[in-house]
């Protein structure tokens, strides 16, 4: 299956069960969980349901496109459903069958995998679902966020897309993907994921390993924590600092790949974009609640303010 | 004897992880004995079955609590009957409380001053299904989840979420409901068993339980899910000439694993690209077990095939889709981790010398790097006292010094079980000695108390030293183990370093020891020395009690043994084996009381060694002191402690005279010369004894 197309049939499924389709958040991330999407969505008591694709960055997973399996950048397809439904696994397993697998063929497992994230203060228990002995989804139930709890608890589901493709397609190397036919008068050509990115595998590897100016990147992490926080302390806006917040821990991730974090060094910067995330998350939770008591949001969606901008 | 029936409960829940199942059906199946056990007496331990979605529990119960009788005192019998004889309102009153007829109340004294109305009544026993009702959601809600959870809107903590409840007594439903689940008499099988059959599964009684899970695709008892998988693992083996890899006890805990996170096994044997065999062979073991939940297969001469075997959650493999899956998923892995071998090679392990000054061992003991500095001058000065060839002595430092680089390569990174060996890998493939590579390669073992200890004298040498660091080096700075707190580890590497004392017999005390480390951590040492050396030998005395255990000796073998001194090992082996041999002989028995004895007489004493035996005068006392010149003669010599068994002879023989000495003597006669003499007698007698053992403590 092509990569678009297995995006297409999930936010089809997904829009289909109730959900709003979201957009990936254009800053630098780790992983889909840091989209206010989520991060803000799951606070609060709002029914919230959202998907999306989100684009991750994970600088020291970086092989210069030479390694057919690993990348610096890969998709993930994020669903959050809040209150987690009593059929979430359910629903799960018809997403799977929705992208074509037949699962009275294959074996399908969900194994122990709690998830925590020490920078956004999140932390949450759950498996990781594993398909013929690959891990193919993230399973979570949020039990905090932004060191608050989740009341209700989310269900936060994580499909890895290129592994899925690869496994579908029996693939060896994650360049020869397909992601979809471009058509012209011409005829119809096959674009390949290698053809859309290796490049870029290459320079953004180059660049987390050799080139990036470990220097700037420090001054960089000082000044968006330092924006950060006078965004959050003089005007209590918690969604331009929460960027600030973002900011800070992909310049860590550059940091951490060019080798120029230390192990003790290590909790001690993870703790600093934490502690500005969770005040995000606090002041987020005040200006929500306070929504609340005002009856300014009463259709109980949580698409009036904050997490669902 | 009353009716009995069967309850059964079963939890279905979302995926339990495999840690928490067995910990968590042995909690609940105590707790239900506990809350049950007293009014339902017959009550056992309930059976417990579990699988990745169901926590389930089956005994056998009467039908109701027997009927209990109780003794009710009322009035004073003048207060009950009236001058006439005839009943007053009070006692009437008590009569119908009681539900009885009022010339059925005795009058008894019932432990007061004056007869008091006496009333036996019967109190029905309720029916077991209510006592259920009423415990069962208390005991659910407060099981110990270890990593507790909620889920959608509920306040309810459970370790996942609870969708389904099964709970019978007999064909009864029991109703209660947890969480707004109420139970039923209906479950779920397998999911893939659901696919044709979307209704759920009605439980008709719990004798039905386990075959009608069964047919419904959940194998319920774990034991029979492991039994499964390990015959399967093994014919899978051999028809392709080969074993099984499961010497490790995490082998076996994967076995355990395999079959706590399926419900329907299926062993499924695939392949992998030969050329991956070119990896340490621990590597591909450790990678196929951590990533992939795999088992390698060996042949006869210890090589491995290029094959795997793992279990999959289903009874079959139609289309090999997990065979292939499952292939496809390690040649991935494997890559990756051919990747790290050939990237770690391309320097030396020495380069990551100077890299392990960025890796904390411990915030008050500094880096990797101060940790290898401390263990190269711990081993320089204990190889001195074991060694005097200087070529090996120099080897053992540069074990030392290579020790711990392997944890800045990045297959240690990925695969910290790996640390050690890939060290010892990397320098064989350098062309390092063998003694070298063999040493950093096993310097950790023993891992627990089932592994051994490295194979090599070096190796056990390293793994000594480094250990001691570690111990020493926590010590100084105050992290001792206290209770059940010992998140460094150190009671194990303590262990460690007694058994490979033990075990290779190398003359140096723990004392000794303890000095050489602690001059090596002084500079970082944030407590007193005194203090820290106290809390030592405390620490290491214990250790070495526990040695005697794994060595199997009985309770009064140990305690007397450790009563003479712990510090020389050698001795106290040597000492502890010979007594291991004779310790049915009845004539140590008697020693022991005559040890006591003495033991009380000298209590408030202040026995001096010399004294004149010429004072001596019972035939009984004087055959006692002969004996004991002649002892002590023995011990005079400079082996005695190769002739334990000789001595062990001796004082075997002195039971009979002491006895006679005891029957005999009055130690603490009037005669002031007397006395001090047979004082010092039974002192110097005991010293004696005290080369060997306490007898004191034979029991």
């Amino acid at each position: 299956m092509h990569i678009q197309e297995l995006i297409l049939r999930l936010q089809r499924f997904w829009a289909d069960r109730g959900c709003l389709i979201g957009q990936p958040y254009d800053l630098e991330k780790g992983a889909g969980t840091m989209n206010p999407l989520t991060f803000f969505g799951a606070l609060g008591s709002k029914p919230w349901n959202v998907a999306y694709v989100e684009p991750s960055r994970r600088p020291a997973d970086g092989r210069y496109g030479e390694n057919p399996f690993r990348v610096y950048k890969h998709l993930q397809f994020q669903v959050i459903l809040k209150p987690s439904p009593a059929k979430v696994q359910d629903l799960y397993i018809e997403s799977l069958e929705a992208l074509g697998i037949d699962l009275s063929k294959h074996d399908l497992r969900f194994e122990e995998d709690n998830w925590e994230s020490p920078s956004l203060g999140a932390w949450g228990v759950g498996w990781q679902v594993v398909l013929d002995g690959m891990e193919i989804s993230q399973f979570t139930y949020f039990q905090q966020v932004g060191g608050l709890d989740c009341r209700p608890v989310s269900a936060e589901l994580t499909y890895g897309i290129e592994r899925i493709c690869m496994f579908l397609g029996g693939y060896d190397n994650i360049f020869d993907l397909i992601h979809g036919n471009v058509t012209t008068d011409d005829g119809v050509f096959p674009v390949t994921y290698g053809q859309m990115r290796q490049r870029e595998e290459f320079e953004l590897s180059a660049y987390s390993f050799e080139h990036a100016d470990i220097d700037l990147h420090r001054t960089l992490f000082d000044a968006f924590e330092k924006e950060g926080w006078r965004l959050l302390n003089d005007h209590g806006h918690f969604l331009s600092a929460y960027e600030q917040a973002l900011k800070m821990s992909h310049t860590f991730n550059v940091l951490d790949a060019r080798g120029a974090v230390s192990t003790t060094e290590r909790p001690g910067i993870i703790k600093r974009v934490r502690d500005l995330a969770c005040a995000c998350a606090r002041a987020y939770l005040e200006h929500e609640t306070a929504d609340v008591a005002e009856g300014a949001d009463k259709n109980g969606a949580a698409a009036g303010k904050g997490g669902a901008k | 004897m009353s009716a009995t029936k069967t309850f059964l409960l079963e939890l279905h829940c979302e995926e339990i992880p495999a840690r928490f199942l067995r910990p968590l059906s042995d909690e609940f199946g105590a707790r239900l004995m506990t809350a049950m056990g007293g009014t339902l007496l017959t009550m056992g331990l309930p059976k417990g079955y579990f699988s990745p979605r169901k926590l389930s529990w089956s005994i056998n119960l009467p039908v109701q609590e027997r009927d209990r009788t109780e003794v009710q005192i009322g009035p004073p019998e003048r207060l009950c009957i009236d001058l006439e004889g005839k009943p007053t309102i009070q006692g009437q009153k008590f009569a119908e409380k009681w539900g009885v007829n009022f010339w059925d109340i005795k009058f008894e004294p019932a432990g007061k001053k004056e007869p008091c109305a006496v009333v036996t009544v019967t109190k029905q026993g309720r029916p077991t299904v209510e006592l259920l009702a009423e415990a069962l959601p208390g005991l659910i809600a407060g099981l110990h989840v270890p990593k507790a959870m909620r889920w959608g809107s509920s306040e309810f903590e459970f370790v996942r979420p609870i969708r389904n409840i099964l709970c019978l007594f007999g064909e009864q439903v029991v109703p209660i409901t947890v969480d707004g689940v109420a139970a039923t008499n209906t479950t779920w099988g397998h999911r893939l068993f659901h696919r044709q059959h979307p209704e759920a599964i009605r439980i008709a009684s719990p004798e039905a339980y386990e075959a009608a899970l069964e047919a419904a695709g959940v194998v319920v008892s774990v034991d029979k899910r492991r039994s499964l998988i390990e015959a399967q693992l093994h014919r899978l083996a051999e028809e392709v000439g080969g074993r099984v890899v499961m010497h490790d006890d995490e082998d076996k805990q994967l076995l355990d694993t395999l079959a706590e996170i399926v419900e329907f096994p299926k062993v499924v044997r695939g392949d992998f690209p030969a050329n991956f065999l070119e990896l340490p062979k621990e590597v591909l073991v450790v990678s196929l077990r951590e990533h992939q939940k795999a088992f390698c297969i060996e042949r006869p001469d210890g090589d491995l095939l290029p094959c795997f075997l793992t279990a999959a959650n289903r009874p079959d493999d139609p289309e090999g889709f997990v065979k292939a899956g499952n292939e496809w998923v390690l040649k991935a892995r494997l890559y990756d981790a051919r990747f790290f071998f050939a990237e770690d090679r391309k320097h030396p392990l020495s380069d990551r010398l100077e890299k392990l000054k960025a890796l904390t061992f411990q915030r008050e003991l500094g880096s990797y790097h101060e940790k290898t500095g401390r263990v190269v001058a711990l081993t320089k000065a204990l190889a001195t006292r074991l060694s005097t060839d200087d070529a090996h002595i120099d080897r053992a430092l540069e074990a030392a010094r290579m020790a711990k680089c392997d944890l800045r390569t990045l297959m240690v990174g990925e695969f910290p079980e790996l640390q050690g060996v890939m060290g010892g890998e990397y320098l064989r493939h350098e062309g390092a000695h063998e003694d070298v590579w063999k040493a950093v390669k096993e310097h950790y073992r023993p891992v627990g108390a089932d592994d051994a200890i490295p194979g090599t004298p070096m190796g056990c040498l390293l793994s000594l030293c480094d250990k001691l660091d570690t111990v020493v080096g926590c010590f100084a700075v105050g992290l001792i183990p206290s209770g059940s707190k010992d998140p460094l580890a150190l009671r194990r590497a303590g262990q460690g370093i007694v058994r490979i004392l033990w075990e290779q017999g190398w003359a140096l005390t723990p004392s000794d020891l303890i000095d050489a480390a602690l001059k090596v951590v002084s500079p970082k040492a944030t407590k007193p020395e005194p203090e820290t050396r106290e809390a030592l030998l405390a620490f290491f005395k214990d250790r070495v009690a526990y040695q005697l255990e794994l060595a199997e000796y009985s309770g009064k073998v140990r305690r007397a043994t450790l009563g003479a001194g712990w510090m020389d090992l050698l001795d106290l082996k040597a000492r502890g084996d010979v007594l291991k041999r004779v310790e049915a002989d009845p004539s140590f028995d008697s020693l022991k009381e005559s040890a006591k004895r003495i033991g009380n007489i000298l209590k408030d004493e202040a026995p001096v060694e010399a004294f004149d035996r010429t004072v001596l005068v019972e035939p009984a006392e004087i055959d006692l002191y002969n004996r004991l010149i002649y002892l002590e003669g023995v011990f005079g010599g400079a082996h005695y402690r190769n002739q334990y068994q000789m001595i062990c002879g001796h004082l075997a023989e002195l039971s009979q005279p002491l006895e006679a000495f005891f029957n005999a003597v009055m130690v603490k006669c009037e005669d002031p010369a007397l006395r001090a003499a047979r004082i010092s007698l039974l002192h110097r007698l005991r010293q004696a004894f005290l080369r060997v053992a306490d007898f004191s403590l034979w029991q």
